[in-house]
């Protein structure tokens, strides 16, 4: 049977990978509560990038439509995003998961130190992991790409709210919106920043 | 209020503290142009109060050189009748006010006055030290992103800044930022001065401000 996903045959080990990553990160969490009584995030959500998102970032890219452009070119395939209570929580979870074995980080973005023009803030990390699967350069063991995105619940509803002036159109005033948004990004990081020092003050005191 | 005295005359000198002293300003007196700099570079004062011909330096330098250090603290200068240049070379120079010899005691407490009722009223003013820029008016602090500040925040950001690389107290910080809430525990300060700090950390601030581990607070330069 002819398969036409973009991801070719390689689309059956990406859940596999996404799970095996999922399994690390959570066993990471296991092991920071047992250390410290408290977790490294606050929840977690996983995703393959669909059919039809993974095609059009090919062609806004001005990548071919094929799986070497999909798993190799475009580094996002497999997502993972952290969300987690506290601003140092997500550092935290930055330094386990540099310590996976299997997994290289190839990029670094720290969009919370150089926050973006419109307000966005938000932790990215580029993984390289070694799996089993043979990959999309033909290799046996492979190796294959994964996002992750690291951000306090602040930043994630945030950037929700985001989304939503972003993806709709014709919006009145969107100018004198985005103005507010960015406003409210800085009062959120303020909070998020409030909050870490609170919980500094109670743990030292 | 902290006030900074530099008379060379010692007898108007100890006369003029006295008065003040007596007003409830804690008076610091010196006696020439270079220990008013000096005295401005190392504490906080709320308001100066300068004679112009003074040995060593004068007062004209001793404001030029106390506002290149970008210290706003305001200064009232006192001056001969006679000696309108000075005058006009005094205001250039960075001076608030001016008041000529001799004169009334009640009118140099009144133009005192109505320098730091000035100080205190909140302004609508962007400060910065190293790379830093407060927004005072718009509770906004930014170097590689910005960030809101609470009032009282921006408040003691603002008296810091004002007052950069000079060791301050937790009761001289507590008396001005706290001032409209005397019932408040001065533990504050130590709180405030930590939201400060990580609030710096998360814009990348090139300053911080330290502690001397005796309840001192300095910003400073990284």
């Amino acid at each position: 049977m002819p398969n036409d996903s973009i991801y070719g045959k390689y689309e059956a080990f990406l859940p596999l990978v996404l799970e095996e990553l999922s399994n690390k990160i959570r066993q990471a969490d296991a092991i920071y509560r047992i250390q410290t009584g408290d977790p490294l995030f606050e929840h977690i959500n996983t995703r393959i990038k669909s059919e039809e998102s993974a095609r059009e970032k090919c062609r806004r890219k001005g990548w071919p439509e094929t799986a070497h452009s999909a798993l190799y070119e475009m580094k996002d395939a497999i997502g993972v995003r952290l969300v987690c209570s506290f601003l140092e929580d997500i550092f935290e979870t930055v330094r386990a998961i540099r310590g996976f074995s299997g997994v290289r980080i190839v990029e670094e973005k720290d969009y919370i130190k150089k926050v973006k023009p419109n307000g966005y803030r938000s932790y990215h990390l580029i993984l390289e992991i070694e799996t089993p699967f043979e990959d999309v350069l033909g290799r046996v063991p492979g190796r294959y790409y994964a996002e992750i995105q690291l951000r306090t619940i602040a930043m994630d509803s945030w950037a929700a709210l985001e989304h939503q002036l972003r993806y709709k159109k014709n919006i009145s005033n969107s100018e004198l919106i985005g103005a507010e948004l960015k406003r409210c990004a800085d009062e959120l990081a303020a909070c998020d920043v409030s909050m870490q020092t609170i919980r500094e003050l109670i743990r030292n005191a | 209020m902290k006030l900074l005295l530099a008379e060379d005359e010692k007898d108007l000198s100890r006369a003029l503290a006295a008065v003040l002293g007596h007003s409830g300003y804690e008076v610091t007196a010196v006696y020439d142009g270079e220990a008013a700099v000096e005295a401005a570079k190392k504490n906080a004062y709320d308001v100066m109060v300068f004679d112009i011909m003074m040995p060593k330096m004068t007062g004209l330098e001793a404001v030029r050189a106390i506002r290149t250090n970008s210290d706003m603290t305001p200064v009232l200068f006192l001056t001969a009748k006679s000696e309108v240049d000075d005058r006009i070379a005094g205001l250039d120079a960075g001076a608030d006010d001016y008041l000529t010899k001799p004169f009334a005691m009640g009118e140099l407490l009144a133009r005192v006055r109505s320098l730091t009722r000035r100080s205190t009223v909140y302004g609508a003013r962007e400060l910065r030290f190293g790379s830093v820029i407060l927004d005072a008016e718009h509770l906004e602090m930014k170097r590689e992103n910005s960030i809101r500040l609470a009032n009282k925040e921006a408040h003691l950001m603002e008296y810091l800044m004002l007052n950069p690389n000079k060791y301050i107290g937790t009761d001289e910080l507590f008396n001005h930022i706290w001032s409209d809430e005397p019932q408040t525990d001065k533990g504050i300060v130590f709180v405030y001065v930590s939201f400060l700090k990580n609030k710096l950390l998360s814009i990348d601030a090139d300053i911080t401000i330290d502690a001397d581990g005796r309840g001192s607070y300095i910003l400073t330069e990284i």
